[in-house]
Parts: structure tokens; C-alpha cells; sequence
């Protein structure tokens, strides 16, 4: 089981990564295009007008992509954000309880976010909604992703709240406390 | 409910939920879905998703994991000691020696960077254990890394002045050209404090390093200048019409991969480090501005926004008075939400009341930006405290503590383009002459 969830969290920061490095890739591209035609025109030649079509909207799609599929591996790393000061101050069994009580939010909201964004996939594609630009691109297939990693965030926060109740540490304290390493 | 009820209700459940220790971008959720449900008969599930979908699905957006992937590059090229080793033999004479390597950093830097933290974390990252291994004092080098990381805001290229050109249908290029000055007068005010503390407290300063000749100095900054080059290349494509900032981010990001592979960083592994640290930092400031777009909406639904704005502009100040309560206003706002949240929150409720004062919106723009600078260095919601909460592990209250005499120099900073608004208005003047 631990084997499963760590390859399923790995293998959605890997989708992550990949997206950010699609756009860096699609926008060079772009600009490469551009830079060539500016150096033709320096010889009087006619511009290429090589273009990445719809790109501003790929890349936007691409960012949802990367940031939701991302949100298991920035959790169980320690990189979310937290106000850490109330937690210090606390005795040691209040903060346990604290603990479980933000992860059963936390896992509560990643879990309703879930079901919403699923749905709103599911409309887009229900009614065949396209993007405007010149490539037509399905909506409901960045909205699927954003989804998708929204149900592997609630996923990562239910693993991490069996772990509070079971009385173990919870995945992203390691990288927390000494999280110079991290930001 | 009336509007008094409903806003201690809903800032004490976010102030619960932040103590708890919820994750700050669900915490800003939660309550936003919390003043959907008191106040409109709408969905909020449904409300939350189109929301985001819509904030987080941006081309501009785009630069910002750009921008800190190209910071988590060239952190890996030994930027840290080049820094030290470029900058440190120039500052030797000046009172506060080392000290200005954090804020001409942070300058440095935020001309690559639109974000706060993402200057704060890399300068910091690289400055404080320098610092720290050289026996500086580490208040003032904590209180000028907080400080000067807020640069990022106001030296181009800045998200944050992009979304208020957005929002109030200004040109970016003029915003960003009229924040050029009043950023570089606001890192001066941060080494004239700086110069001066460390002239007062000469015994808690550590021994200068050796004086070096000229042609050493040069010698030694030699390995700058190629970051120098990235720099003038990044922005210089922004400033000329040449690329937008998402694709200014890009190649950013393509030079420093070029540039640590020639200084022999760039390996299989520090690749896929940077690319992964880069992705997990900017999925949090995303989620992080989705959860803001949410109690966002929110704030719409409920009026509060407006009803704050209304009552500041039925009380009938000169200008001068009504800036002074806005500072104030903006300030407390900004200790709940992030700058972006804000300058959108407000930009179309507080303009009309702004330009009713005959104020000039361009100007407003710097003024806001200054303002939420500041609200980044104070608790509990101040981005750059967070960032050196984890770079130090020193929690957010004592580093709060340490920026103080900045924030101070900010509020001097505030004042001075209040009484001269030509600082920020004279350079965008120029370009129109032209």
C-alpha cells in the first residue's frame, strides 16, 4: 500500500515537471520563431512568421496542469505554506489533536473541491466546450487534470491523517521544521 | 446577518483556522466558501471551482513558475559565492559593508523576478549563511533580506503591477516604467539605514576583510557579469516591446541553464532538483492565489469590500487625509490577504473615490505597491516572513520584529511619493514626450 500511494504521488510530480518544461519548451519555440525573423528582416528578407498556435492558452492550460498535479509532492514535501506559530505553542497533546483537526479539513476540502472540479469536467465535456484560439482544445481535458490532482491531494491528506491518528509524524514535518533546504 | 456580524465571523474563523496551523491557501478557502454559504443562495462548490479554473488558468501567470525555476538554477550555480566574491570588495568602504550585499542583491535580483518571495528566498538563500559564517548581526541581516525582498514587488518585472494594469485598464509598460525610480530610491533608504545603524553600532559589526586593488575587484567580479548580461537581457526584452514577461521568464530560464552548464553545475541531478523545488514553491503561491480568488468572489458576494470603501469615502478627507487612513486601511487588509488579492479587491471599488480626489491612477498603482510591500512584512499573513520562517527557522513574529526599522523606511518611502509625486510620474512623462 505505502508502495502504491508513493509511486502515485511520485508519478503526479513527474506530470508536474513534465508540464513545466512543455511550456518552457513550447515558448522558446515562440520566441526562437521571432528572434529568426528579426534577423531576416536584418538581411531584408521576408519574416517566417513561425508560430506556436494558441500558445497563451496551451501555456494556461499546461500551468493548471503543473500546479494541480503538483500539490501531493509540495504537501508531502513540506512546501505549503502554514502559520507554524500557533502549533509551537501548543502542549504536545493539543497539538496532535490540532494536527488531526486540519487534516480532517484539510482532507474535507481537498475532497469537496474534488467532486466540484470533477463535475465541472464533466460539463465541459457534456457540452463540448472548446478553447477560443486557433487550436480548439477540449476544456474538460485541463479541467480533468486539475481535478485529478485535487483527488490525489485529498488522497496524500487522508494518508498523512491515518498517520496522525496512528500517532506517527506526518509526511511533510520532516521537511518542515528545517525547511531552509525547501524555500 | 449585517456586515459587522458577518466580518468577525468570518475574520475569526480565518483566524482560527491560520492558528490551527491549516495550510494558508485552504484556510482562505474554507472562509470563502464560508461567506458564500452565510450570505448567497449560489452553489459554493461550484462557485470555488469556475473561480479558480479561471484565476489559475493564465498565460501571464505563466511566468511565475518560470521566474522561480530560473532562480532555483542559478542558486545551483554557485551564484551565492559569486555574489559575495563580485560585490563584497566594492563594499568595503561603505559603512554597513556586506549588509548592502543583501539589498543591492534583492534589487538585482527583482529585476529578474516579479515576486517577493521568490527574491526573498533566493537572495536569502544565498546571503544569510554567508553572512552568518562572516559574523554579521543577524537583526539587521534578517530585518534588510525582509526589507530589500520586497523589491520584487515594485522593481520591474512585477506581477503584482501587471494585475493592477489589468484591473484599472492602465498601460504596464508605463506602470513599470514609472516604478523604476521609487524602487531604486527605496532600496537607497534601506542602505542609508543601513550605513547609519552600522556607524552607531561599530562594535557589533565584524572586522572589514582586507582592502583589495582595483584590477582585483574586477577580477573578482568578473563571474557577475555574465548573471549581470542574463539580467540586462531579461528585462531589456521587456522594456524594449521584445517579449512579454512569460516568455522574458523562458528565456531567462534557457541562459541560466546555459550559463550552469558552462560553470560545470549542470547535472542530471541538479536538473531535476531545480525542476522539482520550482515546481513544489510555485504550486504553493499558486494555490495560494487560488484560495485568494475564492474569498475573493467571496468578499464580492458579501460587500464587505465595499462597505469598508464606502464608509472611508463618506468621511469627506483632503487627499493627504484619505491616503493616510487608505495606508492604514490597505495595511490592516493586507495582514489577511495577499497584495494580489488585494490590489484587485480594490482597484475598482477605491478608483472612483481616488480619482474623485484627483489623484493620478498610475501614481495610485506605485502607491498600492509600496503599501502591500509592506503588508508583506507584517504578520500574520506577510509572504517574505514565511519564506525566512523557513529559510531561518526563526518563526514569523521574531522575524516581524527584525524588519521593523525597514518597515519604518517604508513608510518614509510611502510619504516622500505623497509629497513628490513626480518621483514616480516623471520618468512615464518622458517616454510620452518622446
Amino acid at each position: 500500500m505505502r508502495k502504491i500511494l508513493d509511486g502515485l504521488y511520485g508519478a503526479a510530480e513527474w506530470l508536474a515537471m513534465a508540464a513545466l518544461c512543455v511550456i518552457a519548451i513550447l515558448v522558446f519555440a515562440q520566441v526562437l520563431g521571432r528572434v529568426v525573423d528579426t534577423v531576416f528582416a536584418l538581411f531584408g528578407l521576408p519574416p517566417y512568421g513561425f508560430l506556436v498556435p494558441s500558445l497563451a492558452e496551451i501555456a494556461g492550460f499546461l500551468l493548471v496542469g503543473a500546479s494541480f498535479m503538483a500539490l501531493a509532492g509540495s504537501l508531502r514535501g513540506g512546501a505549503q505554506i502554514r502559520v507554524t506559530l500557533g502549533l509551537a505553542a501548543m502542549p504536545e497533546g493539543m497539538r496532535r489533536v490540532a494536527e488531526v483537526f486540519v487534516l480532517v479539513v484539510g482532507a474535507a476540502l481537498a475532497g469537496f473541491f474534488f467532486y466540484y472540479a470533477a463535475k465541472l469536467s464533466l460539463d465541459s465535456h457534456r457540452f463540448n466546450e472548446l478553447s477560443y484560439g486557433i487550436v480548439a482544445i477540449p476544456l474538460w481535458i485541463p479541467q480533468a487534470f486539475m481535478a485529478l490532482g485535487l483527488g490525489i491531494f485529498a488522497i496524500a491528506l487522508l494518508d498523512d491523517l491515518v498517520a496522525a491518528l496512528r500517532g506517527r509524524p506526518a509526511s511533510y514535518l520532516a521537511n518542515e521544521d528545517g525547511a531552509a533546504e525547501e524555500l | 446577518m449585517d456586515l459587522l456580524t458577518i466580518s468577525l465571523t468570518l475574520g475569526g474563523l480565518l483566524l482560527v483556522l491560520l492558528a490551527a496551523g491549516l495550510w494558508v491557501a485552504l484556510a482562505l478557502m474554507v472562509a470563502g466558501l464560508a461567506a458564500i454559504f452565510l450570505m448567497v443562495p449560489v452553489p459554493p462548490g461550484a462557485v470555488m471551482a469556475t473561480t479558480v479554473w479561471g484565476s489559475i488558468n493564465s498565460w501571464d501567470l505563466a511566468a511565475l513558475p518560470m521566474f522561480i525555476w530560473m532562480g532555483e538554477i542559478l542558486f545551483r550555480t554557485r551564484l551565492a559565492e559569486d555574489m559575495f566574491a563580485g560585490l563584497a570588495p566594492w563594499m568595503r568602504r561603505l559603512p554597513g559593508r556586506l549588509l548592502h550585499v543583501n539589498i543591492l542583491g534583492c534589487a538585482i535580483f527583482a529585476a529578474v523576478s516579479g515576486s517577493s518571495a521568490a527574491t526573498t528566498a533566493t537572495i536569502g538563500r544565498m546571503s544569510l549563511p554567508e553572512l552568518r559564517k562572516r559574523g554579521y548581526d543577524e537583526r539587521m541581516a534578517i530585518g534588510s533580506l525582509a526589507g530589500s525582498g520586497t523589491l520584487g514587488l515594485l522593481i520591474p518585472p512585477s506581477i503584482i503591477l501587471i494585475v493592477y494594469g489589468a484591473a484599472t485598464e492602465q498601460s504596464i509598460a508605463r506602470l513599470f516604467i514609472a516604478g523604476v525610480i521609487p524602487g531604486m530610491m527605496l532600496a537607497a533608504l534601506f542602505m542609508g539605514y543601513t550605513a547609519v545603524w552600522s556607524m552607531i553600532n561599530r562594535k557589533r559589526m565584524p572586522e572589514a576583510d582586507p582592502r583589495i586593488p582595483y584590477l582585483q575587484r574586477i577580477w573578482q567580479t568578473r563571474r557577475l557579469f555574465p548573471i549581470l548580461a542574463l539580467i540586462v537581457g531579461v528585462i531589456g526584452s521587456i522594456y524594449g516591446g521584445f517579449a512579454s514577461p512569460t516568455e522574458a521568464a523562458v528565456v531567462g530560464v534557457v541562459l541560466s541553464l546555459v550559463l550552469s552548464w558552462f560553470t560545470g553545475t549542470l547535472s542530471r541531478a541538479t536538473f531535476v532538483d531545480a525542476l522539482r523545488n520550482a515546481s513544489r514553491t510555485s504550486c504553493m503561491i499558486v494555490l495560494i492565489l487560488a484560495g485568494a480568488s475564492v474569498l475573493t468572489v467571496a468578499m464580492g458576494y458579501t460587500g464587505i469590500p465595499r462597505a469598508l470603501a464606502q464608509f472611508i469615502a463618506e468621511q469627506g478627507y483632503s487627499p493627504y487625509a484619505l491616503l493616510a487612513v487608505l495606508t492604514l486601511f490597505f495595511v490592516v487588509l493586507g495582514c489577511f490577504l495577499d497584495g494580489i488579492s488585494i490590489v484587485v479587491l480594490t482597484a475598482s471599488v477605491i478608483l472612483p473615490m481616488v480619482e474623485a480626489a484627483g489623484l493620478d491612477i498610475i501614481w495610485f498603482g506605485i502607491y498600492l505597491v509600496i503599501v502591500v510591500e509592506m503588508s508583506q512584512i507584517t504578520p500574520p499573513v506577510g509572504f517574505n516572513l514565511f519564506v525566512i520562517q523557513g529559510l531561518t527557522g526563526h518563526n514569523i513574529l521574531k522575524v516581524a520584529g527584525m524588519t521593523l526599522p525597514f518597515f519604518l523606511m517604508m513608510i518614509v518611502a510611502v510619504a516622500l511619493i505623497v509629497l513628490f509625486p513626480q518621483l514616480a510620474l516623471w520618468l512615464p512623462q518622458t517616454m510620452l514626450a518622446r
